[in-house]
């Protein structure tokens, strides 16, 4: 029995606790569930501050039988998952109304996920991997279909549990071929092993599988469908959250799969890589163009910019991957916060979802639209936004590795994204609106969420030094 | 330092706004103009502080700024002026507080907006032309899009919706592809974006591939034929104010980049692409100006000539002389004034009369004498009158054009058919001048109010800018002589080493005509003035 380091795993330990606190406070009857959601953030910024501390006192190694491994890549992954959360948890307190009796399953399974996407950055061995991946997809089912009374989210919740387990199935499946071929799961041993025997059927088999798997939970084309459906069924908070963290853990076990264990097989999964970004990309925003309900023309947008992260990937270099972990924070950051804003938007009879509702609300809402606006122009990199840096870097990465032509096509897709990021703002500042929409007041939660993600992305547009720099510590 | 108060001080005024905008829209009108006052005196510091003598750009450190910004990546915070940015960062300034006074009384809805995004495009604007950085070259490029997408949409005509997207999705596939031309000099400059430093670098591979991202997107902002099409859209849709702007500075972007970075960077793959930009560019002069002729509308007639005009400046960089170049330079200063001063004015005519159809007016000389008076001193200007700001760019581009047409660089039919550019300019401008001002006052014109002291007060000035440069234009010329230099140094090695067997003939009959034409570009500009 191995001596387990505890002292490593406190950002894990943070949220188990977090959550049996939840749990708890939950079951009495007698205390109020107001909190809840504030033990939720309090509990995801402390496991924060632990990841950061731990990131700055470089405090690495691995546990359980090199099973989990702590390094800064998982530690940098830790940030964008409890970012990622607490700013959810944020938007989550007013969206689901203050007196709601049924807080407790959802703060409680925000945190499992969570958990799941921590165990998946730092799984060093597939099954790990997949334990992760399980218990994130299987928190996000319920969320999804948290709404049981709405047939559009309980709609959401099934077609994801479906889908979910059949690309589950794909990548366990995947994992058998893989440890058939190698006669291993853990992710260093693989790599070496790959060394002595090279391309065998059997583990190329097992690689595309995988790709396929990821390629369902990160919604890559050709395997996106499920996400504009269950984007636009889900709450928008949990569409937020399932855009930004569990696509970050998704990226985050893909990237080290493919750059830890599956390096020497580049030339095999490069080429399919590099296909994917493409179509992704360009698929992603050609559709989005098309739609008129904002919470779909977000998840195709989010489909685009996996396809930007997967040019990080096709980049395979230290420098690509840093740069797609940085991409994947500034993504979650503003993405959440453009869902946030579209949360703000909701009026007395619902949500204003279509894009035509929001004619003239820069004009009468000059703080909605002044938070949209940015979130959009930073999702469509324009500068001095993070979204600007992070597509900057990753592009100089894949130019670095001599993907000139993803980079290109990249760059023009950037040009195509403006087109139907940029129509939202001219319906909010330039089009007259049809009739006046009743906006409710501001619910100071949800602002305060929107506050911390503008001036982030203001912040790292005009200083990225801050983030990139342990970003490309994580990979060194 | 001084760069940078510039630069920065109307993003200041954008803040200001922002938290005094409860005050009132005259505090708000009154915070805008005085600030972009303040920028417009402190950059004459600019032209005080100026050493016509340095080569290259400013080494003050009044002048010059280097800051590391994001070391990882090489990216430095490197601003600094030389004689051709100089005259765009002033022009700039000049032309902010006179279109913040023209916007006075007509902005009625989202005053502090408008105010707000005039300054951030000063800002924009400026760091476009200071920039040293190609990082922080890019960065201004594409954040100034945001603000004139605002002018445009939200302030702008009936299609303006239309025009504003159009207007950026031209510009932003032109500037996708910069991009990746900058990240490809980028690992040839030793990984750092440092513009400096990568002028000593060159040559560079894919030099012809890279001399084309850039190309591309400078020409699209120009714009050259056929990357036009935007141009008309947006000038007529745009409020005034925008057009001012987007004619006055932002077209000079374009040509600015050019001239900056596709000669001096890419000599050989310029030098090549010669044969089919001066064709291009003579074209657009020529189809500007036909294009002009048939206008109804006077916006897009003045849109139009702006085509034409910068075709002559794509021809003037392009003929790669010294003096063709130096033409060109002061022309991008002659065509923000003279056509800035159109759009003011059409946009005054348009405010009393709410028309722009040149149908409905005839007459107004009658009406309006002071009005009719500085529409023909602008007229005038636009067509290249002698003793004009225009005639002085428009001569110094054909004769450098011709120069090296003789050189053999390109065919005199080219200059040719550009010298027609400028009698088409007279054709369709006075024809317009005559429609407009002479003729049957129409009866429901008879009300028309001339200018009031406000709008005199903002053209006096470009006026007296339009006479000195006609007039002296040495004082003008000279800061910028050195940095021409430096770009025609750049161009005439490189177009001289590889010479071929054949070109040896010409090289040699030409060279002292060269030398002669490099030494003293000013006198022989200043004796044909005389004449």
């Amino acid at each position: 029995m191995p001596t387990i380091n505890w002292s490593l795993l406190r950002p894990e330990l943070v949220i188990v606790s977090t959550l049996f606190i939840v749990l708890i406070f939950d079951m009495i009857d007698s205390l109020s569930k107001k909190v809840l959601g504030w033990i939720t953030i309090v509990g995801a910024a402390i496991a924060l501050w632990v990841s950061i501390d731990m990131i700055l006192a470089n405090k690495v190694g691995t546990q359980f039988n090199g099973m989990f491994e702590i390094d800064p890549y998982s530690l940098f992954f830790n940030v964008i998952f409890l970012v990622s959360t607490i700013l959810v948890t944020l938007i989550s307190l007013s969206y689901l109304g203050r007196d709601n009796k049924k807080q407790g399953p959802y703060y409680l399974l925000i945190l499992l996920a969570t958990l799941g996407m921590m165990l998946m950055a730092g799984g060093n061995e597939l099954i790990i991997v997949f334990l992760g991946l399980e218990l994130m997809s299987l928190s996000l089912y319920v969320l999804a279909g948290y709404f049981r009374e709405s047939p559009a989210s309980s709609e959401a919740g099934m077609k994801y549990l479906l889908l979910g387990a059949f690309a589950s199935a794909f990548f366990l499946y995947g994992i058998a071929l893989i440890y058939g071929a190698t006669g291993t799961t853990s992710i260093p041993d693989i790599a070496t092993k790959l060394t002595e025997n090279s391309s065998s059927p059997l583990l190329l088999s097992g690689m595309f599988l995988l790709i396929v798997g990821f390629g369902f939970k990160v919604a890559i084309v050709p395997f996106h469908q499920w996400a504009p459906d269950v984007y636009e069924g889900a709450p928008t908070t949990i569409a937020a959250f399932i855009s930004a963290g569990p696509k970050a853990a998704g990226f985050a076990a893909f990237i080290r799969i493919f750059m830890e264990a599956l390096p020497d097989m580049e030339p095999h999964w490069n080429g399919v890589i590099i296909l994917l970004a493409m179509i992704t990309m360009t698929g992603g925003n050609i559709i989005a163009i098309a739609q008129t309900n904002i919470k779909r023309m977000l998840a195709y947008s989010s489909i685009a910019h996996a396809g930007y992260i997967l040019i990080g990937l096709a980049a395979a270099s230290n420098d690509g991957t840093a740069s797609a972990m940085l991409y994947l924070l500034i993504y979650c950051v503003m993405n959440i916060a453009a869902f946030g804003a579209v949360i703000l938007a909701k009026n007395a009879d619902g949500e204003s979802l279509l894009i035509s509702d929001y004619a003239g609300l820069g004009f009468r809402k000059p703080l909605l639209g002044l938070f949209l606006t940015l979130m959009l122009l930073s999702l469509a990199g324009f500068p001095p936004t993070a979204g600007f840096v992070g597509k900057f870097y990753i592009f100089k990465s894949a130019v670095q590795s001599g993907h000139v032509w993803l980079v290109i096509i990249g760059a023009i897709n950037t040009a195509i994204s403006a087109f139907y990021y940029l129509r939202v703002v001219v319906t909010m500042y330039m089009s007259e609106p049809d009739e006046e929409l009743e906006i409710n007041p501001y619910p100071s939660t949800l602002v305060l969420g929107l506050v911390i993600a503008s001036i982030g992305v203001l912040l790292i547009g005009i200083l990225p030094t801050l983030l990139l720099s342990p970003a490309q510590n994580a990979i060194m | 330092m001084l760069l940078s108060i510039i630069i920065f001080l109307p993003l200041l005024g954008v803040i200001a706004i922002a938290l005094l905008r409860g005050m009132g829209p005259s505090a708000v009108k009154g915070i805008a103009l005085f600030i972009s006052l303040l920028t417009f005196l402190i950059s004459i510091g600019l032209y005080t502080g100026f050493d016509a003598n340095i080569e290259g750009f400013q080494t003050n450190e009044l002048l010059r700024q280097k800051t590391t910004w994001i070391a990882d990546l090489g990216i430095s915070y490197h601003i600094g002026i030389d004689g051709i940015s100089l005259w765009l960062v002033l022009l700039t300034t000049f032309l902010t507080p006179i279109c913040i006074i023209a916007a006075w009384n007509s902005i009625e809805k989202g005053l502090s907006g408008f105010m707000m995004s005039l300054l951030a495009l000063e800002t924009g604007m400026l760091g476009v032309f200071c920039s040293l950085d190609l990082f922080l070259f890019f960065v201004f490029w594409e954040s100034m899009l945001i603000p004139m997408y605002f002018l445009i949409g939200i302030w702008g005509g009936e299609r303006r919706i239309y025009a504003t997207i159009k207007f950026v999705l031209y510009t932003m596939a032109g500037s996708a592809l910069m991009l990746v031309g900058i990240l490809a000099l980028y690992f040839q400059n030793d990984s750092s974006f440092d513009f400096v430093a990568l002028t000593q670098n060159g040559p560079f591979d894919h030099s012809h591939l890279l001399f084309l991202a850039f190309f591309i997107a400078f020409a699209i902002k120009v714009p050259l034929f056929p990357f036009h099409t935007w141009l008309p859209d947006a000038h007529v849709e745009a409020p005034t104010v925008g057009s001012v702007i987007l004619a006055g500075v932002l077209l000079k972007m374009g040509t600015y980049g050019i001239v900056r970075f596709c000669l001096p960077l890419f000599p050989e793959a310029a030098a090549n692409a010669t044969t089919w930009i001066i064709p291009l560019a003579v074209i657009g002069i020529i189809y500007g100006a036909l294009v002009a002729m048939v206008q109804p509308d006077l916006k897009k007639l003045v849109a139009y000539s702006s085509v034409s005009h910068l075709g002559f400046v794509v021809l003037g960089l392009f003929s790669q002389s010294h003096i063709g170049i130096q033409g060109s330079v002061l022309q991008m200063i002659n065509h923000g004034l003279s056509t800035g001063a159109l759009f003011l004015l059409v946009g005054m005519i348009y405010e009393r009369r709410h028309s722009r159809m040149i149908v409905d007016f005839g007459g107004l000389a009658k009406r309006m004498p002071i009005f009719a008076t500085f529409f023909l001193i602008v007229t005038l200007s636009s067509i290249g009158l002698p003793g004009l700001n225009g005639f002085v760019g428009e001569y110094m581009i054909l004769l450098g054009s011709f120069i090296n047409a003789v050189n053999g660089t390109f065919s005199i039919w080219y200059v040719v058919f550009a010298t027609t550019g400028v009698i088409l300019a007279a054709v369709y401008m006075l024809w317009m001048f005559q429609r407009v001002m002479f003729g049957k006052l129409d009866s429901t014109n008879e009300s028309l109010p001339d200018l009031n002291p406000r709008e005199i007060v903002l053209l006096i000035p470009i006026i007296a800018l339009i006479f000195w440069i006609g007039v002296y234009p040495n004082s003008f010329l000279k800061p910028m002589k050195m940095s021409v230099d430096e770009v025609v140094k750049k161009v005439d090695t490189t177009q001289n080493t590889p010479a071929v067997g054949q070109l040896e003939y010409i090289d040699n009959t030409v060279e002292p005509l060269q030398n002669n034409e490099t030494d003293k570009p000013m006198l022989i500009n200043e004796e044909e003035q005389s004449k």
